[in-house]
């Protein structure tokens, strides 16, 4: 595509990928320019916006924290951490304020999981009718163990005080503009008390990478990205709702299934972005990836439960008609991704779809039919994958 | 007395750190300021900082970020939509966009000046319009997909 060409020449791309995306540019460039990170593609330099390559999620269920995707709102990101001098805040609605350096939270009590961080506009680029934002195909997600403290544990030590309904969580970027909105997230306070939702300062055995959110970043198992607040510095706890702007009027769907409202409706009830769903993909090509034809096509992938666990994932190689169990491997949580493959019998020669469908613990599974809002958020469709065996 | 002063026992220790991180809780206070203060910079001859918990350690880090130096590409008006809109990002994000109607790029830069705070001027609005609707126009208008979409009539 000649669209493509706009982006063909970046100083920074190293190569090229075509997402094919079904409208609009397609081609972006690879780059391992950014620091602790390896080859990535690139959305966006300033702030940076890097993709994971799909086949990262077809060598382990843990992406590395070099493959990690990044996405970032203010191009104001500190470049340098000190931990000495780095503290966490917890204020507003408590007893006692503090300010919580890193060598006391790392002696605090501890608690590991492994979950799914995905961005709220992962595979974007695929909606139709096409919406602007960042054109992410799916690669805008990443899967670690994370290690750190119970975000209920450090509200306990501060106190807060009965009225409480929400936390807010601030963090060391800064908006461009000074009065620019900065960017602030916020749970209701039962979630944050919840025993799941973390302040992690450990992803994958190590520290995080500076564009992933050291050197802390809260966790929040089964929720998309956006609350995954990076650099947290500031947690505050409110006696009202938050009307802060990531909230009231940024990150908002369609109050409907799915997220899912007929394209081009503008007016409908919202509510902020929450809970994610079950997805999957295969992994084990690219889009069209040719293979000598053998009777036997082994089919395998990730997939996810979204807010559940992962209860089980079919293969169909007839467009949905029939389904077929894939095995599923090791369970390593019900926020974690989790492979799946099978052996399907393939009659002949030819060019094939592929469908892989996830249902998770909660009984939800993935549908056939994309859906559509006005942000490109929270697709979570049946996705299909094509392959040539000749 | 010497040698338990140059090998704490453990449990000693514990108490010390117990100590020291009420004082340093004391010392800080309250915060006071919206964002509290937490870069220093660190001296580039000596090794990075770095506190440590059971098992665990942090280690200060510095990184540089690449500088995206790809313009908008030549083009009527291309020195305004320079001069305008790349000091908050890269102009990557406007090129890889969809294409997009002449209204909807006005709701988009309408929400970077009124939401975003983005200092552009009312006067060079029409320009940059100029200069990303002839841009999406060079876009094809948008196909048909290959994924299950297709087959389920569209909307759901």
């Amino acid at each position: 595509m000649g669209s493509g060409a706009l982006l063909a020449a970046p100083a920074l791309g190293q190569g090229l990928v075509d997402l094919a995306l079904p409208g609009g540019p397609s081609s972006r460039p690879t780059t391992s320019s950014f620091p602790e990170k390896g080859e990535m593609i690139l959305q966006r330099a300033r702030p940076p916006l890097l993709e994971t390559p799909m086949e990262v999620f077809d060598q382990g269920v843990f992406t590395p924290n070099d493959r990690f995707f990044v996405r970032w709102h203010w191009a104001d990101i500190p470049t340098s951490i000190d931990v000495q001098g780095y503290r966490i805040a917890v204020r507003g609605h408590v007893n006692r304020p503090l300010a919580i350096p890193l060598a006391e939270l790392l002696r605090m009590p501890r608690v590991e999981l492994a979950a799914v961080n995905q961005c709220s506009g992962n595979s974007r680029g695929l909606f139709q009718p096409c919406v602007a934002g960042a054109q992410w195909r799916h690669g805008a997600m990443g899967n670690a163990k994370w290690v750190g403290v119970r975000l209920r544990h450090v509200l306990d030590l501060a106190g807060v005080k009965p009225g409480a309904i929400a936390v807010r969580f601030g963090a060391l970027d800064q908006p461009v503009v000074p009065t620019g909105p900065d960017f602030t997230k916020s749970i209701s306070l039962d979630h944050a008390r919840d025993g799941e939702v973390m302040i992690a300062f450990e992803m994958n055995g190590e520290q995080m990478p500076l564009l992933n959110g050291f050197p802390v970043r809260l966790i929040v198992p089964g929720w998309y990205s956006t609350y995954w607040v990076k650099m947290l510095n500031d947690i505050e706890v409110l006696d009202r709702p938050d009307d802060g702007y990531w909230m009231a009027k940024a990150y908002k769907i369609p109050d409907t299934p799915h997220a899912n409202v007929a394209p081009g409706t503008k007016d409908f009830p919202s509510v902020p972005i929450n809970r994610m769903v079950p997805r999957s993909w295969i992994t084990g090509w690219s889009d069209e990836q040719t293979f000598s034809y053998a009777p036997e096509l082994p089919v395998g992938g990730i997939a996810m439960g979204g807010d559940a666990g992962v209860a089980r994932v079919e293969i169909s190689g007839d467009l949905g008609r029939t389904w077929h169990e894939a095995s599923l491997g090791s369970d390593e949580g019900r926020y974690s991704f989790r492979r799946f493959d099978m052996t399907l019998r393939v009659p002949h020669a030819g060019r094939y779809t592929l469908l892989s469908r996830c249902t998770n613990t909660n009984g939800l599974t993935q549908p056939m039919t994309p859906n559509w809002n006005p942000g490109g958020f929270m697709r979570g469709c049946v996705e299909a994958s094509r392959v040539r065996l000749t | 007395m010497k040698g338990s002063f140059l090998n704490p026992s453990p449990g000693a220790l514990a108490f010390g750190v117990l100590v020291f991180t009420s004082i340093v809780l004391v010392a800080i206070g309250p915060p006071t300021a919206r964002k509290p203060p937490a870069i220093a910079t660190a001296s580039p001859a000596s090794a990075p900082s770095q506190v440590a918990g059971p098992g665990s350690a942090l280690v200060s880090v510095s990184v540089d970020l690449p500088d995206d130096i790809v313009p908008f590409p030549d083009g009527p008006h291309a020195a305004v939509i320079n001069a305008n809109c790349t000091s908050c990002h890269s102009a990557t994000m406007a090129l890889s966009q969809p294409r997009l109607s002449r209204d909807q790029w006005k709701a988009i830069v309408e929400k970077m000046r009124a939401t975003y705070k983005a200092p552009v001027p009312a006067s060079a609005v029409p320009d940059i319009l100029d200069y990303l609707n002839a841009m999406s126009g060079k876009l094809p208008v948008s196909g048909s997909s290959p994924t299950p979409s297709d087959r389920s009539g569209g909307t759901g």
